[in-house]
């Protein structure tokens, strides 16, 4: 029973990382319906911006509130800044192309960004210093929970009711929603769509970058390529939560999450993949636009 | 009279013949694999550019045919020809089985359950099941072609193989554009709805596309594992499956040239830029990039699917 609630604990603190990086999958696929294959690219660099800024401006032995929290406010805003040009540089132009050319470009952009942190970060694995999180440790019987995990769950749960209520209750969230229902009445409706996707990938990049960051904290070490696998996952969440759908964005990435630490825990961690996928497959046969459904409009 | 496609293609198929005769190995390999590597990608091209099923794990395809030559040949002391026919079978009957439940799901998420195929199969070689794949290093020591005490050892015999594998799946793509099943694939590419609401079975239609490309996949795997008398899992992963998929975009998805000029700047390129070891994916995703922004359907986009002549002239 302990290992049960032991893997559940870490499967929660996984799968809310991957919810962080599915919503930024699940929101650009609901306003532009692509693939945002670069994304895990980003989740990757951020955790090596972050890594710089900390060791640049607070040197390697520094334990404060004030140093995480302009780690994560900095990295955010760099990889956001990132984001949009992305968007702007790889994206616009192919917004009425066929699909699939938009799919290569962001094969391509994610290639370009993986590439680019190996050339300034080098190619070998970076270690992430242990304190920057005080080593706390409650245990419960034999459950153990760390102060990262904590701050992970914690963090995380805020982002996403703050971003639930953003999307739901504010005058932006309510033009996001129409953009992504019909962009052509959108802006028959005087919504500025290129400055509404703009803020989805500021958004979503934003997240991505905490979890990028959460990543490097959780696990210490990190490597450049590391973001195709995490991003992969995340896009699965994403899938079986229904795409476009951001609850199910949130549903699935826990899902998954808590499903891979299952199985690592009592199967194998050398057919995690294989299970993740086979649950994908059979979550799409039963239903093919996920458990909570897509948000997507499909145009005829 | 002969227009100037017919000339190009002429020229082209000269010089792909005598090329053998003026390289050194390494080119000549480079060659082969460039020959084996076309007929992957016309495969896929099936699949993605004319059937427009989104499919980004051909690569498995591909790595079923090299594994099935190569366990044949090693494990069980089979010769190579008699692998063959299952290195085409069993791709066929694994897509038959593997696609069937998913093949009506729409595009992205179809994208990723393929994906997710080509995945498992890298983890199943990898873990070694059954003792048969050698985990990750693979399988090494496959036999050459024989046939009647003939051996087709050298690599010249690779080449003309691979030559020939092309040629038939050349045949079988211009089969298929001038019969039923292409004009129907091209119908559900163009206009999935409109296509079944007229009665052609697009479930129907995109499986068998699926079917004939990982047969054609298969046989181009088996030539693969017998080139380089080896395989492992690190050549038919996800990187692999992405790359086939990109050189049909890139080149021009259902255009004949298209998709030997994306294999060419996919592959052959990257070759060439060998030395220039740590920038070369940098500067190839900025080529993906700029490739779709200056020519999004394509380097040479495939023009009015195949419409007749006659049927042109009265639109004008």
């Amino acid at each position: 029973m302990d290992i049960f609630i032991q893997q559940m604990v870490n499967g929660l603190t996984i799968g809310s990382l991957y919810a962080l990086v599915a919503l930024g999958y699940t929101m650009v696929y609901g306003v532009m319906r692509l693939i945002n294959f670069a994304h895990g690219d980003l989740v990757a660099m951020s955790a090596f911006v972050g890594l710089t800024v900390y060791t640049q401006i607070f040197g390697e032995n520094i334990t404060s509130l004030v140093a995480v929290i302009t780690v994560f406010v900095f990295t955010a805003a760099i990889v956001a800044l990132v984001g949009v040009l992305l968007e702007r540089l790889a994206y616009r132009p192919l917004r009425t192309a066929p699909r699939l050319s938009a799919v290569v470009s962001a094969l391509g952009a994610g290639l370009v960004i993986q590439n680019s942190v190996m050339l300034i970060w080098g190619p070998n694995m970076k270690i992430f210093p242990s304190n920057i999180f005080p080593s706390t440790i409650w245990s419960f019987g034999g459950v153990v929970i760390t102060f990262t995990q904590v701050m992970i769950l914690g963090l995380s749960s805020i982002l996403m009711v703050g971003l639930y209520f953003f999307i739901n209750r504010t005058k932006i969230g309510t033009a996001i929603r129409a953009v992504a229902i019909d962009q052509d009445a959108a802006k028959l409706m005087g919504i500025n769509v290129n400055r509404i996707i703009m803020i989805i990938f500021v958004i979503g990049s934003a997240l991505g970058a905490v979890a990028g960051l959460f990543i490097g904290v959780y696990y210490r070490g990190v490597t450049f390529d590391m973001g195709w696998m995490y991003g992969l996952n995340a896009f699965v969440a994403a899938i079986m939560g229904g795409i476009g759908n951001i609850p199910g964005a949130m549903l699935g990435g826990l899902m998954l999450g808590l499903f891979n630490a299952m199985i690592t825990g009592y199967i194998s961690s050398q057919w995690a993949e294989t299970f993740t996928f086979v649950l994908l497959i059979v979550i799409l046969v039963f239903r093919p636009t996920g458990i909570l459904g897509e948000k997507v409009a499909e145009k005829v | 009279m002969m227009n100037k496609t017919s000339m190009i293609a002429l020229v082209l198929l000269l010089i792909s013949g005598v090329y053998p005769f003026f390289v050194d190995s390494a080119w000549l390999a480079i060659g082969t694999t460039f020959l084996v590597f076309s007929c992957v990608a016309f495969s896929q091209d099936i699949i993605l550019g004319r059937a427009g099923v989104f499919h980004m794990g051909h690569a498995m395809f591909f790595g079923l045919g090299a594994y099935t030559t190569a366990i044949m040949n090693v494990q069980f002391g089979l010769p190579i020809l008699a692998s063959w026919a299952p290195a085409v079978l069993i791709p066929m009957f694994v897509a038959f089985v593997l696609a069937g439940p998913i093949i009506h799901l729409r595009g992205d998420y179809l994208l990723v359950a393929t994906i997710g195929f080509n995945i498992i199969f890298i983890q199943v070689l990898e873990n070694d099941v059954f003792g048969l794949t050698g985990g990750p290093n693979g399988i090494f020591g496959i036999d050459v072609v024989r046939l009647f005490g003939f051996e087709f050892a050298s690599q010249t015999y690779m080449y003309y193989m691979a030559f020939i594998l092309l040629g038939i799946t050349l045949f079988i793509m211009r089969t298929l554009d001038r019969s039923k099943f292409g004009r129907a694939m091209f119908y559900i590419n163009k206009d999935e709805i409109a296509a079944q609401s007229m009665g052609v079975s697009v479930r129907y239609y995109k499986l068998y596309a699926f079917i004939i490309g990982a047969g054609i996949a298969g046989a181009a795997g088996s030539m693969f594992s017998v080139q380089y008398s080896a395989v492992s899992p690190e050549a038919f992963d996800v990187t692999q499956s992405i790359m086939f998929f990109t050189i049909v975009l890139v080149g021009g998805s259902a255009s004949l040239p298209g998709v030997l000029i994306g294999t060419f700047i996919m592959f052959v390129l990257p070759e060439v830029f060998r030395e220039f070891e740590t920038a070369r994916y940098l500067v190839f995703g900025l080529a993906m990039i700029l490739t779709m922004i200056l020519r999004p359907r394509g380097i040479w986009p495939v023009r009015f699917g195949n419409i007749p002549n006659f049927l042109k002239k009265d639109v004008k």
